[in-house]
């Protein structure tokens, strides 16, 4: 089976700073991979060059066999098969909670309002945020919020999901229910890379587990492996200090 | 100064002060109005990332910030319209000036307006598979406009109180009707004071309408 | 350095606005040899409207310029002309606080002679109207229906008024009576209507427009100039008998014909006396 990502000597700088190089990269159909390591080190702008939020200078990018840096290629079509949560939530303000999940859908798959509706309804119970359909952002808590980003990036049905240090900006007590969220999501067999700090959640869900320092992929290999027996001292070092 | 203020003279001119203020408010309304769908137009040539978008744009800011409304008015009445319609039209003259200077710096205020909004809006609304201008409509522009209310409420007053410079080429409005009963009477206090009046009536209930605007928000 | 560049800055900026102090306090009275006190009249003038009275650069030139310094020297007084704007004008000259009199080929009219005081007259004038070549436009009463450029608070102003309506929008009213004729060559009115002297002037500097000239004795009544002064100035005493004696001298068709290069026609503005 051919992988639904595959990233072919990557590379990406902004001005002098390089922050990815050659990166290689494969992930199976329903893998949960987990990007760790210190921060600056390229986790986030290669998540991003997946969706192409940021354009790579070099290497090659396919999604589902489709080339990324192909002049031909309309990127709103693979975007709708990638979904993305963000640090910050990033919720539209000016709208309802249930207006936020029906927007994409609507706007770009073209469904009716009612087919929209009853999605985002069936997403919200899903995150467990059904009463909170008509509220506004700005009254939701972070975990809210985050829940909610989760369903509307999944009101597109992507085949993808990519998750950028989902819980960083929540309250500790928070942090819990957005994973447990994401948890079911990986036992739905959905396809995530997730770049987080938290390592409990990593060990658990991921099926592999990348190490990045310095715009390089230092480690790859299943958690047991990873967390317990590190290959590199780097990857040691920063265990060490993380846990 | 003497102070005996004739009446008489504001109630004889009061059906000229009134249709004056209808041109007033005609004039002001279509020159925001043109103004801003010029000044979308320029703002995103402005915010262009290609340069043959960017410098006319730049340049047109420039010049219409840079140079006198007066000498905008006096141009565009005697120059422009008279070489696109071969006569002058104190009317056409006095908007499309108005326009054209109000563009400049509503183009500066969408910029603004749209620069204010989080990246992370727009990142979100690309993750979602929606195309540049899906994403201006319905993610950036709805919020960016709610913040540029305030500025173009500014403009607006601005140039209902600027739109007094069209007197000069004869533009029958609230001004050049103040200035008519000035020349008739040679009296300066009773039209001056009774137009500046009237713009004060608009000016303060356009604000008080910008206010209610902003909470129902 | 950047020090040095202020300060040298900041003594140029102290200069320039000391010598213009200098200037200004030249102005109200002066010191004659003898060390008394001259009272130095102040008059106003609106100087758009030639060849009555403009700006050659930062000079005030014309008709009633020269006029007036003839008056002065024939009186004997000292004086100073300033231009204020027309406004500025008759709201000063009212108060008489500030100015003296105001010379600035101001109609005499009853309604103006509620407000202020008027020397004998001094000039004849007649509203004038300028076509294109070819109008149908015959007389004054041809204009109505027709599209008008004025100088706004003139007689020309007030006599269209007075035939076409108040509140009429054909009527356009301008600042001077510059922008009014640019308004006519620019195809936007059908006639302008201005003092003959001015109209002449106009025709005169642009003989290739193809404009005539109307004269309409009938609707256009002659009217005269006068100096303004504030209600019961002592000043109007002085000057009258000045102005007879320059308006009887060669003096007076001298400039007449400097100005207007047109002869001076005194038997209607004797016989306004």
């Amino acid at each position: 089976m051919n992988p639904i990502i595959q990233v072919k000597n990557l590379s990406k700088s902004f001005g002098a700073n390089v922050v990815l190089q050659h990166i290689e990269l494969e992930i199976e159909k329903q893998q949960v991979v987990v990007v760790i390591g210190p921060s600056g080190s390229g986790k986030s702008t290669l998540l991003r060059c997946l969706n192409l939020l940021e354009k790579p200078e070099q290497g090659e990018v396919w999604i589902e066999g489709r080339s990324l840096m192909d002049k031909k290629m309309k990127i709103e079509e693979i975007r709708t098969e990638v979904g993305m949560v963000f640090q910050q939530f990033n919720l539209f303000p000016h709208m309802s909670v249930i207006d936020n999940i029906m927007l994409s859908p609507m706007k770009v798959r073209k469904w009716s309002s009612s087919q929209a509706r009853k999605k985002a309804i069936e997403l919200l119970h899903k995150v467990g945020l059904t009463e909170k359909a008509e509220a506004y952002p700005s009254s939701l808590s972070g975990g809210q919020a985050q829940r909610v980003a989760i369903a509307r990036a999944l009101a597109m049905e992507p085949k993808i999901m990519l998750f950028d240090e989902p819980t960083s900006a929540l309250d500790p007590e928070m942090v819990g229910e957005v994973l447990a969220v994401m948890k079911d999501l990986a036992n739905e067999g959905m396809t995530m890379i997730v770049v987080t700090h938290e390592m409990g959640f990593a060990r658990e869900v991921g099926d592999e587990i990348i190490f990045m320092e310095q715009g390089q992929i230092v480690e790859k290999s299943s958690p047991q492996q990873l967390f317990d027996n590190p290959k590199h001292e780097r990857t040691r070092e920063f265990l060490s200090k993380v846990l | 100064m003497r102070l005996e203020f004739r009446f008489d003279i504001i109630s004889d001119y009061f059906p000229l002060f009134m249709r004056g203020t209808l041109y007033t408010l005609g004039i002001s309304l279509s020159g925001i109005i043109l103004g801003s769908i010029l000044g979308l137009i320029i703002g995103f040539g402005n915010m262009s990332k290609r340069w043959y978008l960017r410098w006319p744009m730049q340049g047109y800011i420039h010049l219409f910030r840079g140079t006198p409304l007066f000498l905008q008015i006096l141009i565009v009445h005697f120059g422009v319209v008279v070489m696109v319609i071969g006569k002058t039209d104190a009317i056409v003259a006095a908007i499309t000036a108005l326009a054209l200077n109000a563009a400049a710096y509503t183009a500066e205020i969408y910029r603004a307006g749209i620069q204010s909004i989080d990246r992370g809006q727009s990142e979100a609304a690309y993750s979602l598979g929606m195309t540049k201008s899906k994403v201006m409509r319905y993610v950036v522009l709805p919020q960016a406009i709610k913040r540029m209310i305030p500025a173009f409420g500014n403009e607006f007053i601005v140039l209902i109180k600027d739109s007094s410079l069209v007197a000069v080429i004869a533009a029958p409005e609230l001004m050049y009707w103040a200035k008519s009963a000035n020349a008739q009477y040679t009296r300066i206090w009773e039209p001056y004071l009774a137009a500046a009046a009237i713009y004060l009536v608009l000016t303060y209930s356009l604000h008080r309408l910008l206010i209610y605007l902003e909470r129902k928000m | 350095m950047r020090k040095a560049w202020l300060i040298a800055l900041v003594v140029g900026l102290v200069l320039v606005l000391a010598s213009c102090g200098a200037k200004e306090d030249k102005s109200g009275s002066k010191n004659d040899e003898g060390g008394a006190e001259v009272k130095v009249y102040q008059f106003a003038t609106d100087a758009t409207y030639p060849p009555m009275e403009s700006m050659d650069k930062e000079t005030i030139v014309g008709f009633d310029i020269d006029f007036l310094a003839a008056v002065m020297e024939e009186a004997g007084l000292e004086y100073e002309i300033k231009n204020i704007g027309w406004d500025a004008l008759l709201e000063s000259v009212k108060t008489g606080s500030e100015f003296d009199g105001g010379i600035s080929s101001i109609t005499i009219s009853e309604e103006r002679k509620q407000t202020y005081d008027f020397s004998i007259p001094y000039f004849e004038s007649t509203n004038m109207i300028l076509v294109k070549e070819g109008s149908d436009i015959k007389n004054a009463q041809d204009l109505k229906g027709k599209k008008v450029a004025v100088q706004g608070a003139t007689t020309g102003d007030k006599l269209m008024t007075g035939i076409m309506g108040e509140g009429n929008n054909d009527l356009k009213r301008f600042e001077s009576n510059a922008l009014a004729l640019l308004e006519m060559e620019s195809n936007g009115v059908d006639a302008v209507v201005a003092d003959n002297a001015i109209i002449q002037e106009y025709t005169r500097n642009n003989p290739d427009k193809k404009f005539v000239t109307i004269y309409d004795r009938e609707n256009f009544e002659s009217e005269y100039y006068g100096i303004a002064f504030p209600k019961g100035s002592e000043l109007k005493a002085k000057l009258d008998p000045a102005i007879k004696t320059v308006l009887e001298s060669d003096k007076y068709k001298e400039m007449y014909k400097k100005w207007t290069q047109s002869e001076a026609d005194m038997a209607g503005l004797l016989s306004a006396q």
